[in-house]
């Protein structure tokens, strides 16, 4: 069965990285947040 | 309250009736009427998801979390974007390959009956008390604070609910969840302007984010391991994957939110798209909260923000005794404040005596503390049954005492909206597990589309559906407050269930040689090891979950290897 494209981002693994990427960058600034201020 | 206030309120949630039952008029089926004639594009599902999951809670408690513990609450929410990719990878396909109404349709096409009617049975269970709570909660503090009845709370938010969703279905619950974020966001919005406006001239972003640090607010990560601690970074990740994976793929308050869909590819975007923007709606609301906590660094704040509980002392055989804590609190309060002016004015300066003035504002912070513990106990010790958090009522209270007319009235609209928008997703799916595996099942199993009178009736029993769990939702929230400490055990229960509910279903999507003798025993046996760990152990609840869930992967496993009813493969599976 032929996948369907995903809305915008020309595919799915394009999307599910961006949403990995998306964590791990949250996570790193949350880190930073966390070191910066304690 | 002004009349502003009372107008934008008003206005707001006439609104939000008005356009859901405009919104979903026209429903013709159960197809329409229960999945929104499978016509919604993305930015809608990730909007309907996220209002379903955000209860009006989780905007009043989510701030007080984050003035009184900081922000490490966030890292709980860590695991759901895993759980996202997971999901539009392999369980959207499926259910939509199946053309499913429920969750649990899909079991029996699996397995059997038996796992069907179980996962269905701790569902209606499970989320039609919860569905009582997340009206009773918001009212509680609602009418604590501003002296409503609670009764009538209760009722109006019930009411103004069953309207709009039992007139038009998932489109309505749907249309109006958009609606209801957007008001939230709004909200939320111009009041943390107006923290920072309100922080004392020459006081920065910088400045306020400092200060909280220093006082361990802006604690988000910890990549400690500790198995008891609620809210590290590994409980989130492992744990919390866990809980977003059984919530958003076997809850059918949230997979009726994303079967809405017009196509798979709409729906995996909307759940996606939460995986993207739900942690950092968090961190922003969590932030709220340590702002709240700077703001009153500067003004002396209650020394308990309950003020049912506060009254009560002061009326009682302790009042003297707590008329002199509040006086110490007073006076410990004016001198944190005056060494966080004096911190930081040598951190501006970069003068030597930095550091030590940094100790000296953790010694006041600390001295603030350990005053409010003796409120606390002072509470306490004139009525022992007194509720001695009042983390949920820090934000509300701070809204109510320090923010402009017109704004009050907004925030609460966006109490109400968030209220309203987790109810209805509830009602919606309690009101499609009744129908689709109940009644359609056991009842009348004529198909929907065989002729509109059919059609016609299913829509009916739906609506009905939606009324009963409406009354049933309301009638527990009235009940509620009779309970005590039973509503944390109704609170807890999902927790007690989830992982398990979890298992059967990876069972399913992933083990095709496991059949449902096997997964039904291993259910239960797994149940049995989850309520152990939660009565004998104490093991953070967010590890339920995976013991649960592994529990029944591990066992029903075993069982297939042993040759207990091995099963044909899922049909149409992905």
């Amino acid at each position: 069965m032929t996948e369907e494209k995903p809305p915008f981002g020309g595919s799915w693994g394009f999307l599910y990285a961006l949403v990995l990427l998306n964590l791990a960058a949250i996570i790193a600034l949350a880190s930073w947040f966390t070191k910066a201020f304690e | 309250m002004t009349l502003l206030d009372w107008g934008v309120l008003g206005a707001s949630l006439v609104g939000i009736v008005l356009y859901g039952v405009w919104k979903g008029r026209g429903n013709r089926d159960l197809g329409g009427y229960l999945l929104a004639g499978r016509t919604t594009h993305w930015p809608t599902i990730t909007m309907s998801i996220m209002a379903t999951q955000a209860s009006a809670i989780t905007f009043l408690s989510t701030p007080g979390q984050g003035f009184a513990d900081g922000m490490r609450f966030v890292q709980f929410y860590f695991g759901l974007p895993l759980a996202m990719i997971l999901l539009a990878a392999t369980a959207v396909p499926i259910y939509y390959r199946l053309k499913v109404f429920t969750a649990y349709e899909y079991l029996e096409r699996r397995f059997d009956g038996r796992a069907r009617t179980l996962a269905a049975t701790l569902f209606l269970i499970q989320r039609g008390l919860a569905a009582g709570l997340t009206i009773y909660a918001p009212s509680l503090i609602l009418s604590v604070l501003l002296g409503w009845n609670i009764h009538v709370t209760n009722l109006v938010t019930g009411a103004l609910v069953v309207i709009y969703t039992a007139s038009g279905g998932s489109k309505a619950v749907n249309y109006t969840q958009f609606l209801q974020m957007l008001i939230i966001f709004f909200g939320f919005g111009i009041a943390l302007i107006y923290i920072f406006n309100s922080l004392p001239g020459g006081i920065t972003l910088g400045d306020a984010a400092v200060v909280a640090g220093k006082l361990g607010k802006l604690n988000a990560v910890d990549f400690s391991f500790d198995l008891k601690n609620r809210y590290n970074f590994w409980s989130g990740i492992i744990g919390g994957f866990f809980v977003a994976l059984s919530y958003f793929g076997t809850d059918q308050s949230q997979v009726g939110r994303y079967l809405t869909g017009r196509s798979i590819a709409e729906s995996r975007t909307g759940l996606l798209a939460n995986g993207i923007l739900k942690v950092p709606m968090q961190f922003g609301i969590l932030f709220l909260g340590a702002m709240v906590f700077v703001f009153y660094l500067f003004t002396t704040p209650p020394v308990f923000f309950n003020p049912v509980e506060v009254n009560r002392v002061r009326s009682g055989a302790h009042a003297q005794e707590f008329r002199q804590v509040e006086e110490r609190y007073e006076a410990a309060a004016e001198a944190r404040r005056a060494r966080t002016q004096e911190y930081l004015e040598a951190r501006r300066r970069g003068d030597p005596s930095t550091a030590a003035a940094e100790k000296a504002l953790r010694e006041a912070d600390a001295g603030t503390s350990a005053v409010r513990s003796e409120a606390i106990a002072v509470i306490k010790k004139n009525d022992p049954e007194a509720q001695t958090s009042d983390t949920n009522y820090i934000f509300l209270s701070f809204v109510l005492g320090h923010l402009p007319a017109g704004i009050i009235g907004l925030v609460l609209a966006a109490i109400f909206a968030a209220s309203m928008s987790s109810t209805s997703a509830e009602l919606n799916s309690l009101s499609s597990t009744t129908s689709v595996d109940y009644y359609k099942r056991f009842v009348d199993r004529t198909p929907d589309d065989a002729n509109p009178a059919t059609a016609r009736r299913d829509v009916l029993v739906s609506k009905g559906a939606t009324v009963f769990w409406g009354l049933f939702a309301v009638g527990f929230a009235e009940y509620a407050s009779k309970l005590g400490s039973l509503i944390e055990a109704v609170n807890i229960l999902g927790s007690l269930v989830y992982g398990t509910i979890l298992g059967i279903f990876l069972v399913a999507f992933y083990l095709k040689r496991v059949g449902g003798t096997a997964v039904f025993v291993a259910a239960l046996v797994s149940e049995a090891a989850v309520v152990a760990c939660f009565l004998f152990t104490e093991i953070s609840f967010l590890w339920y979950n995976v013991v649960g869930c592994l529990g029944v992967i591990a066992i029903s496993s075993l069982l297939a290897s042993w040759g207990v009813d091995k099963k044909t493969p899922a049909p149409a599976a992905a």
